[in-house]
């Protein structure tokens, strides 16, 4: 039986990972209230712990498989296999929980991408239908609420930004050292990784102390930046955040006429409630969002919420995280601050025609795989025996990864939709991601990972490996373009304030609005997206209460 | 013997004989002095020893869905160490002893003889690359996208050894921090240190710490 909470509130978003609460601090800002259902626990930093074993192999932080399965297939004619497929942390604050926070901003010709490069074969590529001008404050204020570590003008290739960073760049690594080296003995530009990390006390709270247990896992400091400990306690402050975790959303309810009225959840003692709202936001993740509304088929929408086009799920892109891994005879220790506290470059992000195809990507240094000692990893490394561990004695101090970012084209038959066979732990099919690479992904990871090699040789390596991405794997945990915006109904889910077009009072602030994933984390790009819809959204809710 | 094991004597010997294979001693310490075969055996003796409290302190109790998915995913990978101590015996008295009883070089023809059962190379191959980063091949760690139960015996036996070497002592192996010492990672003294926000890798930093234009 589901029992209906007749406080209907304002705005409901689902979801309270980096999106869902970027969208919940200004909503409840301007004066909205807002009830937001996420499906995880709200933890505290006092839960976290520099424990690789826990946070990395045993699920303490990603979500664990044979309760949250997914399914991958290469082909609508292959069979989809149980695979983990992109997993992010579902908790409150999502994905931030236990990331590294990588965070440089997109640039102007992301948004017109279509444009710049002209169509690809089998490529469903398309403009954004804003600009960057238009993201460019909200870049600004994202930056500055979580106290960004970066240096401004230091990447040549970056867009006009108003204002420079709020923290100077991280101290910085030796396997940073290695790839600035390697970078400028080329000729080519690189820069301190603009990173969600306090290089210095701000906003009340301390600088980081670099501990080794960063990337995928929790911060017991609470010196890293996330959802979780910046825009969730400023939406709390408000005083008109109704955040309830462990509550997962079966289902986007609708009315009569087919329009949002809120949505059914399971809580912790398998309850089922329904909270009704004026306006409903989509901010699951762009497969978890897509999933929903697939799943919330009703007499209007029989197909799935807004998906009378058959476009929700499609043009799903995952980007994806490969390397140059080299080794030195002096020790990088890469493993230090987490192993991600990085030089990037951008200096094949920008499109070339010369190069034959189409984009480019962020390049990055980074650890080995995961810089710890239980998964640390080089490629073909033996399994077991005396050689894995002259390996691992050998070159656990001495190597690096020179890392790249691929971005990936949006494809019409690359998309998420409901697996016919698998269910999650609460009995809901799962999300089937039907994935093929196009050659043009292929073609840009092998471009990326050579020049990754150059820069490694040039800062001097005894041995460089390539491994070239092969096939798009989610290793990297981006999502997006499965509700893609855009000006024209028949080509999009999302108008350009990320509003369904078909469902007026229903918007999504996940990355699943992106009509092309770009070369670079796209995070950033997403808090900054989802403060401006929800700007938006407040405006409209502005607008009636003057008229 | 306590609650907190599973093995019978003989499992348990065998166990560690593998396990002394997959990092063994030299002139530093292996897996046999790290007490990888204390890891696992109470890794296997129930749900109770799965999470560490975040400052070392006990182990979390679980409760609801996460207590069911261990308690299946123990249960899977018992049986899969149960079968795979009968695997490695029937393979060794092909050689005319037990496992334990074999020298390490026969030892290791066992192992790689149940990593690759003829005919079966592609499982064992496919069982290895699920967990697999950068898409290369054959590599053992496990990342984020296994889920444990998809491992067959000798995977599992290469990760949990890894585990045990590799992983805070507070889940019962790298004794002493051995296994950190092996190959030079400073790591924490306890998951208190931690926790408190006490551990800082600053000194395997560059010495040079500041970036080119931001010197004041
Ligand atoms: C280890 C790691 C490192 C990363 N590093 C970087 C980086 O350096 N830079 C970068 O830009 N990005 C990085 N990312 C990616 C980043 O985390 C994501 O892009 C980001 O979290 C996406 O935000 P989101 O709001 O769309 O979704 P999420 O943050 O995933 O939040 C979605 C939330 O919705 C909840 N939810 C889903 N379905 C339901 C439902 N049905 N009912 C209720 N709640 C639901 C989930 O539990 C989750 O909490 C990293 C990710 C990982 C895992």
């Amino acid at each position: 039986m589901t029992t209906t909470r007749h406080d209907r509130t304002d705005v409901l978003i689902i979801g309270a990972g980096a999106s869902g609460a970027t969208a919940a601090k200004v909503l409840t800002e301007r004066g909205l209230r807002v009830v937001a259902l996420e499906k995880g626990p709200w933890r505290t930093k006092e839960t976290f712990s520099g424990d690789e074993l826990a946070s990395i192999n045993r699920y303490d932080l990603w979500p664990d498989p044979l309760l949250n399965p997914r399914t991958h297939r290469t082909g609508a004619d292959q069979p989809a296999t149980e695979q983990l497929f992109c997993p992010v942390p579902q908790m409150v604050g999502g994905g931030t929980v236990h990331w590294q926070g990588w965070l440089p901003r997109f640039t102007e010709d992301d948004f017109r991408f279509h444009s710049v490069v002209g169509g690809v074969p089998g490529a469903s590529l398309a403009d954004w239908p804003i600009t960057y001008a238009e993201l460019e404050p909200y870049y600004t204020a994202v930056e500055w609420a979580f106290g960004v570590s970066g240096q401004a003008g230091a990447n040549a290739f970056e867009s006009f930004r108003s204002k420079g960073y709020p923290c100077p760049p991280m101290p910085m690594s030796r396997y940073a050292e290695k790839y600035h080296a390697g970078a400028s003995a080329l000729g080519w530009n690189s820069f301190p990784t603009p990173q969600a990390a306090l290089s210095q006390p701000f906003d009340g709270r301390p600088a980081t102390v670099l501990s080794a247990f960063a990337q995928q896992h929790g911060d017991p400091t609470g010196t890293r930046s996330s959802a979780l400990n910046v825009f969730v306690p400023h939406a709390v402050a408000t005083g008109r955040y109704d955040l309830r975790p462990d509550s997962y959303v079966r289902e986007i309810t609708v009315d009569e006429r087919g329009r949002a009225r809120g949505a059914v959840y399971e809580d912790a003692q398998g309850t089922l409630h329904e909270q009704r709202a004026d306006v409903v936001v989509l901010a699951c993740g762009a497969v978890e969002t897509a999933r929903l509304m697939l799943l919330s088929t009703s007499a209007r929408h029989p197909h799935g919420l807004a998906n009378d086009n058959d476009l929700v799920g499609r043009n799903v892109t995952f980007h994806e995280f490969s390397s140059a891994v080299a080794t030195f005879d002096d020790p990088v220790y890469a493993w230090a601050g987490g192993g991600y506290v990085s030089a990037s470059s951008f200096q094949f992000y920008a499109h070339d025609d010369d190069r034959g195809f189409a984009g480019g990507g962020h390049m990055a240094s980074s650890g080995v795989g995961i810089p710890l000692p239980i998964n640390w990893t080089m490629p073909d490394r033996p399994a077991w025996g005396a050689e894995a561990k002259r390996i691992d004695r050998e070159l656990f101090n001495h190597s690096m990864a020179a890392s790249m970012v691929v971005h990936d084209l949006p494809q019409h038959d690359n998309r998420v939709d409901l697996d016919d066979t698998v269910v999650d732990d609460w009995g809901l099919p799962v999300a089937r991601i039907t994935l093929t690479p196009h050659e043009n992904d292929l073609a840009m990871g092998r471009f990326l990972i050579d020049r990754s090699a150059e820069i490694m040789e040039a800062a001097g390596a005894t041995s460089v490996q390539r491994v070239y991405p092969e096939r798009v794997t989610g290793n990297c945990s981006h999502q997006h373009g499965t509700t893609r915006m855009g000006d024209d109904p028949a080509t999009s889910v999302l108008d350009r304030d990320c509003r369904a077009h078909t469902v007026d009072n229903l918007f999504v602030v996940d990355g699943g609005s992106f009509p092309t994933g770009t070369g670079a984390n796209p995070t950033l790009t997403i808090m900054a997206n989802a403060w401006r819809v929800a700007d938006r959204i407040a405006d409209g809710r502005d607008a009636r209460t003057t008229s | 013997m306590t609650d907190d094991t599973f093995f019978d004597p003989h499992q348990r010997a065998t166990i560690a004989a593998a396990m002394a294979r997959m990092i063994p001693t030299d002139d530093v310490p292996g897996a046999a002095e790290a007490g990888t075969i204390d890891f696992l055996d109470r890794y296997l003796s129930g749900p109770g020893y799965v999470y560490a409290a975040p400052d070392g302190d006990g182990f979390e109790t679980l409760t609801g869905r996460r207590l069911e998915a261990w308690t299946r995913r123990i249960a899977v990978v018992r049986e899969r160490y149960v079968a795979g101590v009968e695997l490695l015996d029937a393979a060794a008295r092909r050689r005319g002893a037990d496992f334990v009883d074999l020298g390490p070089e026969a030892q290791d023809q066992v192992l790689r003889e149940v990593e690759r059962p003829e005919g079966r190379e592609e499982e064992a191959d496919l069982a290895r690359s699920q967990v697999t980063l950068y898409g290369a091949p054959v590599e053992v760690a496990l990342q984020q996208t296994s889920a444990e139960v998809d491992l067959g015996f000798l995977p599992l036996l290469a990760l949990h050894t890894r585990q045990g070497f590799y992983a805070d002592p507070v889940y019962g192996g790298n004794r002493d921090h051995v296994g950190w010492q092996v190959i030079g990672f400073p790591g924490p003294a306890s998951l208190a240190e931690v926790h408190q926000g006490l551990y800082t890798t600053i000194d395997y930093f560059a010495d040079n710490r500041v970036h080119p234009g931001t010197e004041d």
